[in-house]
């Protein structure tokens, strides 16, 4: 059997090409505009020297990405990335993988000064004391304004809001017709469990045990914490009584559904701001603010992704792999990354570049991310969770958000949601001691 | 029951005929015009639009190399199809033709084979490309399905139907089995080869599960995922995604409609097997 | 394994009075490659396929240890199986007799020939020709929330837009209209086929007594149809328990995992929860039942064809 399957494969597999410069393999999840910035970071990186060349590659979501290079490492590692690019919540997995060249142990071999990182991407991609990850784009969420019906319904613009203002902000703005239908709804909100973890972080309370997973590994869940609890209650509320509108899970119905002036308060990333700019136009004019909380602001945690180094390259392709991260540091490359994509740079002295105070002078709106995380306290709260199985523990948190949205108490929709996603949670740590 | 006058009730027939096929084809009409729709036409109201444009599919080719997506799937369609012909003739014509201990055992191992449900072998199937190094290559698309029960069945089938008389003349003649399956079985059995022909193609050229679990470099992609894919990345440009579409539609609407007769053939033997 | 054991006894053609000498090597040569791949790329996997859902793997599935039969306890109490199989089930019991019943008018419209028959059948059968992921496209944007034209279209008739896609109540009942509206081309040339075989002499001898169309429908085309109306259905049954593309185009499973069938499960487990040997167990019950109908479907027939 084995010989048969050798023969084959000799006969009928793919050659190999050999290669003169180092090239080394990047796998990032940025489509469209983003794909575009991210591909023509790799072409400066690959113009501004000669010895090396990155080979840059779309995989599809991060999902997608992350279960490639899993497929790959569980095939001895043949064909897997020199760098790649997972998401936030995949922070647990690639440390507990062992396929990942911490970040922290290249730059003390290299003499690179941590402290230039900015704290809170710097704490999110920490694992067990130890930087595992190159925050890449980091985003958080805000709030979006129609700045017009603000101003019509004389509701005054702030830049901090408590969830019972927000509330009552958009009773206030939302309009009925005469058989009670809504014609604008006062407030949208996608179907994401970011946006409960982070409200959860934002009030200070974390959304698994152990603070957030950061003093020890996380074993349970608390995302039935009475922050996320009252948010919940909150949003399905005001969607049962057609204030908030309930678009589902896909981010563009509910952008398309402000951008059109047809809902007048909308919670998003930061990172979709290019996105609902260019959506509005000119019919009206926006206004960005921080993320809203339950009693007091205490800070949201990063979201995005990070790049990580994989393990078992040899010297020269190792070397090569931290040049180019080197270059993805540079403050030059982070404010080209940052103008245009909404993100916000992880190194310190980005922000007073010429052309980056430029930018934010000419849409103010990208300088509400930065300025929430200026503001943030720094604690584990604002570290954000980390634990395994998060991919699938968020959806059951949607759907437990869902079954919110069409009556079920949120405490109850949550706590039972828990118990399905501490299976999960246990499953994952069982799986790493194995 | 009334029975309506020969008058009235052809008009009525093709009339009942038209609406049924609109509607049929409605999704695809309404698909096809968005394409042309410019991005503030997009969500106006009106199904036609008022100023057709090429915007969307200059976008599209622009953004995503869809030729290359197209060629994929034209390699992986015919490399498939190419097997699939070659291994049910040279099997089916044993199976009908050549008698040899087992024969029996075999053709019952093949109609055995008929049963198994082949998207549900997907995961060990995955686990065995990925051993053999084949994943992310035209490979993994084409090997494991060109043995293909039904192909050889059909053609087990369709050349044991034929006379025996024109075997016995070409043996005279001294051909082997060889010459006999080229020269007398499959010119004989070319409606059968070009029915399977036009299944299997249709069969690969339509595969989704497949490529979208064994292949993630870009460059392979078959046009299937790259619709997918690029209905995920622009989730609010639907005259691309319809530019897109169109697009992957075109090549099967053409084979479709120049070769119909060997599809409808097919699908008629292949669903009508049993 | 032994798999090269078990192909030798086909590999040794039986010497023949009439055949001369190196047809063993022509038999072997025609006979070999077919076998062996269908050992490899069917047998081995289904075989395979019940050996891996009795393991477990680690965090990366580098290692596996043995379970026995624990991913099917586990699976038999897991709600979220059995809300994938219930879904599945629902899916398919809408899709057999809506896309049965579509392509049944189309069938009857077009089996017998009539002046322009050649340009409906096309029409008919076009659906055939549109790949999977450009039907899924297609309805996308014809059901979408705000640009679609059915919402459009209610709402001209006074009626309200609805959330195709995205209401756990019709997201899923809207997938299988989908899924029988792209099998449509598919069941309409395998009955004009069927009605193809009905002699036309019993319609003629039924017009002479006097019957009209729609007894003749009954008494004749109907009853002489439904062997090839219960194999289609059997068929389509079968191809819509393992349909995946439109639904992970669609709606990813969503909303509220309404749209998660089994084979939706399978994947998501597999790719995504990394529980490959897991995602096996449920592959293999869903195998068994598939299994199940496909022996159903050749017990009723098979026997007409084989063993020719």
């Amino acid at each position: 059997m084995k010989r048969v399957i050798l023969l084959l494969a000799l006969a009928l597999g793919s050659l190999s090409l050999a290669q003169q410069r180092v090239t080394i393999d990047f796998w990032h999840s940025m489509g469209g505009v983003l794909g575009e910035a991210t591909e023509a970071l790799v072409k400066d990186f690959n113009a501004s020297q000669n010895r090396i060349t990155v080979r840059s590659q779309f995989v599809g979501s991060y999902d997608d990405g992350l279960n490639k290079l899993r497929a790959a490492l569980q095939a001895g590692g043949q064909g897997r990335p020199n760098v790649i690019q997972v998401y936030d919540i995949g922070a647990r997995f690639m440390a507990d993988s062992g396929a990942v060249l911490p970040l922290e142990d290249l730059a003390r071999a290299n003499n690179f000064d941590l402290s230039q990182f900015v704290a809170q991407p710097r704490n999110y991609y920490s694992v067990d004391g130890k930087l595992y990850g190159l925050a890449f784009n980091s985003s958080n969420p805000i709030l979006y304004f129609n700045a017009q019906a603000l101003e019509q319904a004389g509701i005054p613009y702030r830049n901090t809001w408590s969830l019972a203002d927000l509330e009552a902000a958009a009773r206030k703005l939302t309009i009925k017709d005469a058989s009670g239908k809504t014609t604008r709804f006062g407030l949208t909100i996608p179907i994401d469990s970011w946006f409960m973890e982070q409200f959860s972080y934002n009030s200070g309370q974390f959304f698994c045990n152990n603070e957030n997973g950061r003093r020890a590994r996380a074993t349970e869940v608390t995302f039935n914490n009475p922050a996320a609890v009252a948010f919940l209650d909150t949003w399905a509320r005001l969607v049962r009584e057609g204030v908030a509108a309930n678009t589902g899970r896909n981010w563009a119905d509910s952008q398309s559904l402000f951008a059109q002036g047809n809902a007048a308060i909308a919670i998003y990333s930061t990172a979709s701001l290019t996105g609902v700019l260019r959506q509005v136009g000119n019919r009206f004019p926006l206004r960005t603010a921080f993320y809203p909380y339950l009693n007091e602001r205490n800070g949201t945690a990063i979201g995005g992704a990070a790049v990580y180094l994989i393990r078992g390259f040899g010297e020269e392709q190792t070397q090569a792999s931290w040049e180019f991260i080197r270059y993805l540091l540079r403050p030059e490359t982070q404010a080209k990354w940052i103008i245009g994509t909404g993100y916000f740079p992880v190194v310190r002295g980005v922000t007073e570049l010429p052309n980056v105070r430029q930018a934010y002078v000419r849409q103010p709106n990208y300088t509400t991310a930065l300025r929430q995380l200026e503001t943030s306290k720094v604690n584990t709260a604002s570290a954000g969770c980390l634990m395994g199985g998060f991919t699938e523990i968020r959806q059951i948190v949607q759907s437990a958000i869902e079954e919110a949205l069409r009556g079920k108490p949120a405490q109850q929709a949550l706590d039972e949601a828990k118990q399905r996603a501490d299976q999960v949670l246990a499953r994952y740590n069982a799986s790493v001691r194995q | 029951m009334v029975s309506l006058p020969r008058w009235l009730a052809r008009p009525l027939f093709y009339l009942g005929l038209a609406v049924y096929a609109f509607l049929l084809v409605l999704p695809l009409l309404n698909l096809f015009a968005a394409s042309f729709k410019s991005d503030g036409e997009l969500f106006a109201p009106g199904f036609w639009p008022a100023n057709p444009t090429l915007e969307p599919y200059q976008e599209a080719l622009q953004k995503y190399p869809l030729a290359r997506y197209l060629l994929n799937s034209l390699v992986v369609a015919l490399g498939t199809t190419l097997g699939v012909l070659l291994l049910s003739a040279t099997l089916g014509y044993a199976l009908a033709r050549i008698p040899f201990t087992g024969q029996g055992l075999l053709f019952g191992f093949v109609v055995a084979m008929l049963l198994i449900p082949g998207e549900v072998t997907f995961l060990p199937l995955y686990l065995l490309v990925q051993q053999l190094g084949w994943l992310n290559s035209y490979t993994a698309l084409i090997v494991p399905f060109m043995a293909s029960p039904l192909g050889i069945f059909l053609l087990r089938q369709f050349i044991k139907s034929l006379p025996q008389d024109l075997f016995d003349a070409a043996r005279i003649d001294g051909a082997g089995h060889l010459r006999m399956l080229w020269h007398v079985a499959l010119p004989l059995a070319a409606p059968a080869l070009g029915a399977l022909a036009a299944l299997t193609f249709l069969g690969s050229w339509n595969m989704y599960l497949w490529p979208l679990v064994t292949i993630n470099r870009s460059e392979m992609m078959t046009a299937q995922i790259a619709v997918a894919q690029v209905q995920n990345v622009e989730v609010t440009s639907w005259n691309v995604v319809a530019a897109t579409a169109i697009l992957v539609l075109f090549p099967t609407l053409v084979a479709f409609l120049l070769a119909q007769r060997f599809f409808v053939r097919g699908i008629a033997l292949g669903g009508l097997k049993g | 394994m032994s798999v090269e054991r078990r192909e030798t006894p086909w590999i040794r053609a039986k010497p023949q009075t009439r055949f001369r000498g190196g047809e063993g090597l022509e038999a072997t040569l025609l006979v070999v490659p077919g076998v062996a791949l269908m050992l490899l790329f069917i047998v081995w996997p289904t075989l395979n396929a019940f050996w891996l859902s009795f393991h477990r793997e680690n965090l990366l599935g580098t290692s596996r240890e043995w379970v026995g039969l624990a991913n099917y306890a586990e699976m038999f109490r897991d709600p979220a199986f059995w809300r994938s199989v219930g879904a599945t089930f629902v899916f398919a019991a809408i899709v057999a007799p809506v896309q049965l019943v579509l392509g049944l008018v189309a069938a009857l419209m077009v089996a017998r020939p009539f002046p322009g028959v050649n340009l409906f059948r096309t029409l008919f059968f076009l659906t055939t020709a549109v790949p999977t992921a450009v039907a899924a496209v297609a309805w996308g944007w014809f059901l979408h929330p705000v640009g679609g034209t059915l919402n459009r279209a209610l709402e001209a008739i006074g009626l309200s837009r609805q959330p195709w896609l995205t209401s756990p109540e019709l997201a899923l009942p809207a997938l299988a209209v989908v899924t029988a509206w792209a099998g449509v081309g598919f069941t309409a040339i395998l009955l004009t086929a069927g009605l193809q075989q009905i002699p036309e002499e019993l319609y003629e001898a039924a017009r002479i007594d006097g019957a009209g169309s729609w007894t003749q429908f009954w008494r004749i085309t109907l009853p002489l149809l439904s062997p090839t109306l219960f194999l289609v259905a059997l068929l389509i049954l079968l191809s819509s328990l393992t349909a995946f593309g439109q639904i992970h185009l669609l709606t990813r499973g969503g909303p509220m995992e309404s749209t998660t069938v089994w084979i939706y499960r399978v994947y998501q487990d597999a790719f995504f929860n990394f529980r490959f040997y897991y995602a096996s167990a449920q592959a293999v019950a869903l195998f068994l039942v598939l299994l199940l109908l496909a022996a159903l479907q050749f017990r009723f027939f098979g026997r007409r064809v084989h063993y020719g």
